[in-house]
């Protein structure tokens, strides 16, 4: 029980951290910086606890939980999107006088969920951590309560977010039946060994189709759009990022791991998926010209990419997962950079984020217009960034993969000039118009530089220097 | 003392430099710019004098790990093709960015921000031995060129500057997923990633016959963009109508030979059987790039737009004389490269020089230029001539040789392509008669006294090509024994390890 608890020790940290955030919230109320500095406080002993846990594999709860490098990359990864989110959301939160004790409180829980998943070895708990990472979501969605779109984005996700959990679970409890076990690794063994049945079928249909609506791929993607738009912005920003990282994990665990020796009954599936997601999100994304309505669709394409990864994955290569892995630590700091330059340029409430608005700002803020570059040259996928270098490595996965997957890698790139498009749109606008009048505000407090600079370092670094993080990548996969 | 890298990286560190001085302070940064150019053309100045004395294929090897998970390295080479591309990317960047002093006047430190980026990334694509580093640095030129035309362009310039880099994406990101097949391919053959990316550890060993054919269509999709080819060059005339002098002198002068230079380097020596089978296309298509160029130039009625397209014919020779695969063809393609960088640099510097003038490229609103700016008139004349093919001026030799190259090869090839040696002599006399001789024009007599002729700045941007035109016109083999070894080395690793 002890050693349990040892173990346990980070994803208890965290949940106590989420108390603390609402009791000093009670102590004092309204005050917007001490529940951050207290969760922040809450996830740097997290993320030492689960760096010391690195080199372990010591497993609690009988076996369902197993601590690791894995859980460690997860975790760390979960760890820097919170922080990234906390340090850009308070000013524009304070400035619409929403209170941020909550957002800390909830995105600790969500981050909570994200380790249990990533340390999840059965259905079960891989499932309750799904859900208490995905449930806080549902919350800070309708974040902005009197805003209408706020509420409509947060109903549309809650609603179909149940819905494809409902479908999901119901998966997973078929698969268990068939399988007669819940343990990952048990399924796997208990696959490659039995026959194909119709239970099987229905079980791997459900789980397909409940994943696809969480990692939100074409054509389960409607609810992204809306939830995303009407969300307040630094939300957007890390609902675009930490679900998505949560959903892919659920999608190593259980297509690579547990459903392996089905490989060639899913892979095709999600090569269809993954080129309508890609293409889809791409092509609609060209026509918005909203920027935060646009990320949101760019969201979707990327989840395309990420997908390719899967499939490398499926077909039996160990550098698909690697590259969603890298790809996924990618993402976060370049769509979070690109959400926090945009919670900068709405500082006053009622601010939109209009193309038009972006008119002409190279000249008036060349720092902040400057590091919107860099994150939009990312997620376009050109070098020397982070989005280069993990486009690069799930590409180089699938064409190792060989047959459909080199195919998908191919219909990947032509989107990525698809996706470079509407980026540099973007950038015409930062430095090739002339400024719009009345001339945007920039809002800058020293939190948000924070999070800008800590996006805009992990977004450079990654892709000039991406060897510690495959290193680390590497090695989470080794056990 | 890796002098390789501190060619390729002077640039940017000036350019970091730039970025720290007062934007109030506009001629501080013009300096600073052309000192950080001049020095790097120093450096490449230097680099050029040591290859003779080394040994081996590439001289001043600098070979560092980067990436070992797959065996990436920063492998950085010089030999004598890639040392004469080098220097003339380093003249032509500090010509233009002394001919970008008096054009450029808003925000003229990003200018030149971008300017020195750009030339760090076109060093870096010639010196690269890696193909993941060649990869960056193809890609990061894109960037300030992008920046170049949309900032500082004509009217249109978005649009020109938007079609000029999806068009080389397409082209660049299919090849990013040859690279990684060649790369995985070799870790498969060897079991370890160790020189998987490595130019010289991948040359001849690619004996898969659909990576071949793939391959070689993937990296030549990519090169024949950049070149351009026809079908593909059709960002050209946009781009370089949009772009401001500068862009469009770097552009003809560099970045086409980029595509060139990529099919020497890379696509062939990978992919020899690839590049057979696909030879008589390649072969086709610079012929209509040749012809086609050159009749779309007769009927331009814009200035640039017409040098534009004599670009398309010209470069038409140099994929001709590569694919001819014999010795006579690859020298006069390199050479037609080299003079192609010289002349048609000096004719867009020309056309900048007018335009700083009239703010006007109409052909049909000139005439009779010549009575008010003899000088003008006399380079414009020379270089004119140089770009027709005029024996003793450089621009002779590499046309010569290509034909000389594809009549081996079929003569019926070379026949059809002699003949634009008469329609490029149609088109530029054609363009210069209606522009400098007869009566001055109505529109040109209306500028008055702002119709001067070349200043002394004008002349020293001009002066050098000038120089070298003649220089190189009188002794080719100046020039063809400097990479005389490289073509050797290319003509060996053109042939086919697919059934050895």
């Amino acid at each position: 029980m002890n050693n349990d608890l040892l173990t346990l020790a980070p994803l208890i940290t965290v949940v106590v951290g989420a108390i603390a955030v609402l009791v000093s919230d009670m102590i004092t109320p309204n005050r917007n910086h001490a529940p951050v500095a207290v969760a922040l406080a809450a996830l740097g002993a997290t993320a030492a606890l689960l760096i010391n846990q690195g080199g372990s594999s010591a497993s609690a709860l009988g076996g369902s939980y197993v601590a690791g490098p894995f859980v460690a990359f997860i975790g760390l990864l979960g760890i820097s999107i919170v922080a990234i989110t906390l340090l850009i959301a308070p000013a524009y939160l304070a400035a619409r006088k929403y209170p941020t004790a909550e957002l800390s409180a909830t995105l600790l829980f969500a981050l909570a969920g994200a380790i249990l998943l990533g340390a999840a070895t059965d259905l079960v708990t891989l499932f309750v951590g799904l859900e208490l990472m995905v449930i806080p979501g549902y919350v800070l969605a309708g974040y902005a309560k009197r805003d209408p779109l706020s509420t409509e984005g947060a109903v549309k996700y809650f609603l179909l977010g149940s819905f494809s959990s409902a479908i999901l679970l119901f998966g997973i409890v078929v698969l268990w039946g068939v399988a007669g076990t819940a343990s990952l690794s048990g399924i796997a063994t208990a696959l490659a060994s039995g026959k194909a049945n119709a239970g099987l079928a229905v079980a791997l249909a459900l789980i397909t189709t409940g994943s696809a609506f969480k990692i939100a791929a074409v054509p389960f993607h409607y609810w992204t759009p809306d939830a995303y738009q009407g969300s307040p912005t630094p939300i957007t920003g890390y609902l675009s990022v930490g679900p998505k990282v949560g959903a892919f994990v659920l999608l190593i665990k259980l297509f690579v791991i547990a459903l392996a020796p089905l490989a060639a009954l899913w892979i095709p599936v999600m090569v269809v998926l993954a080129a309508a997601t890609m293409t889809l999100g791409n092509l609609v994304a060209l026509t918005q010209s909203n920027v935060k309505r646009m990320l949101a669709y760019s969201s979707i394409a990327h989840t395309g990419y990420l997908m390719v990864g899967i499939v490398a994955a499926g077909a039996g290569e160990a550098a698909g997962i690697a590259g969603v892995l890298f790809y996924a630590a990618a993402y976060a700091f370049m769509n979070l950079g690109a959400f926090a330059f945009l919670t900068a340029l709405q500082g006053r409430p009622g601010a939109t984020t209009q193309l038009s608005d972006l008119a002409g700002l190279g000249r008036k803020h060349p720092r902040m217009a400057i590091l919107a570059a860099i994150f939009l040259l990312s997620l376009t996928g050109i070098p020397p960034t982070a989005g280069f270098f993990a486009k690069t490595y799930v590409i180089l996965a699938a064409v190792q993969a060989g047959g459909p997957a080199t195919i998908l890698a191919v219909i990947a790139v032509l989107n990525a000039a698809i996706a470079a498009f509407y980026y540099l749109r973007v950038i015409v606008y930062l430095f090739m118009r002339d400024p719009a009048e009345p001339a945007v505000q920039v809002a800058e407090g020293p939190m948000l530089r924070a999070g800008l600079l800590i996006a805009a370092i992990g977004t450079v670094a990654l892709g000039l220097a991406p060897t510690p993080i495959i290193e680390a990548v590497i090695q989470a996969l080794a056990k | 003392m890796p002098i390789l890298s501190l060619i390729i990286f002077a640039p940017l560190l000036g350019a970091l430099g730039i970025a720290f001085l007062p934007s109030s302070r506009p001629s501080l940064i013009r300096f600073a710019a052309l000192g950080v150019s001049l020095v790097t053309f120093a450096l490449s100045l230097g680099m050029l004098l040591g290859i003779r004395g080394q040994s081996g294929e590439f001289a001043f090897s600098e070979q560092l790990s980067w990436i070992p998970s797959f065996g990436i390295t920063y492998h950085l080479g010089v030999d004598g093709l890639s040392g004469a591309l080098v220097v003339l990317t380093t003249l032509l960047s500090w010509i233009c960015i002394l001919a970008s002093f008096g054009p450029i006047q808003t925000r003229v430190k990003e200018y030149f921000i971008s300017f020195l980026i750009l030339e760090t990334g076109m060093l870096g694509v010639f010196l690269s031995l890696d193909l993941f580093l060649f990869y960056i640095f193809w890609e990061i030129v894109l960037v300030p060129m992008y920046l170049i035309i949309g900032i500082w362009g004509g009217a249109d310039r978005i649009y020109a500057t938007i079609k000029f880099v999806l068009y080389t994406l397409v082209g660049s990101l299919l090849m990013l997923v040859a690279i990684l097949a060649t790369a995985f391919s070799h870790q498969a053959a060897t079991g370890s990633w160790t020189g998987a990316f490595d130019l010289l550890a991948l040359r001849g060993t690619i004996t898969d016959p659909t990576l071949q054919i793939l391959g070689f269509a993937a990296f030549a999709l990519a090169f024949a963009i950049k070149v351009p080819m026809f079908p593909f060059h059709t960002w050209l005339p946009d781009a370089h109508v949009q772009a401001p002098t500068a862009g469009s002198v770097i552009l003809a002068g560099v970045l086409l030979k980029l595509g060139g230079y990529g099919f020497i380097r890379f696509a062939i020596p990978l992919f020899p059987d690839g590049a057979h089978l696909f030879a008589p296309l390649m072969i086709v298509l610079s012929v209509i790039a040749i012809i086609y160029g050159a009749l779309v130039a007769i009927v331009q009625t814009d200035l640039k737009k017409l040098i534009a397209y004599s670009s398309v014919s010209h470069m038409g020779f140099v994929t001709l004389g590569i694919f001819t695969f014999n010795q006579q063809g690859v020298d006069g393609a390199i050479l037609q490269m080299l003079n192609h960088g010289l002349i048609t640099s000096g004719l867009f510097l020309l056309v900048g020089i007018g335009y700083e003038r009239t703010h006007d490229r109409e052909i049909a609103k000139m005439g009779g230029w010549a009575v008010r700016t003899p000088v003008y008139a006399a380079l414009f004349g020379f270089f004119l001539f140089a770009s027709v093919g005029l024996p003793g001026l450089s621009g002779f030799a590499g046309e010569f040789l290509v034909l000389l190259g594809a009549f081996i090869v079929n003569p019926m090839i070379a026949g059809a392509s002699t003949f634009v040696m008469i329609l490029a002599a149609v088109y530029l006399l054609y363009m210069y008669q209606r522009v400098f001789t007869g009566p001055l024009s109505p529109f040109l007599k209306s500028l008055g006294a702002k119709l001067t002729d070349v200043t002394p700045t004008e002349i020293l941007t001009l002066a050098p090509l000038a120089a070298l035109i003649v220089v190189f016109g009188v002794m080719p083999t100046l020039l063809t024994s400097s990479f005389a070894k490289s073509v050797e080395t290319f003509l060996m690793s053109a042939i086919s390890v697919v059934g050895q």
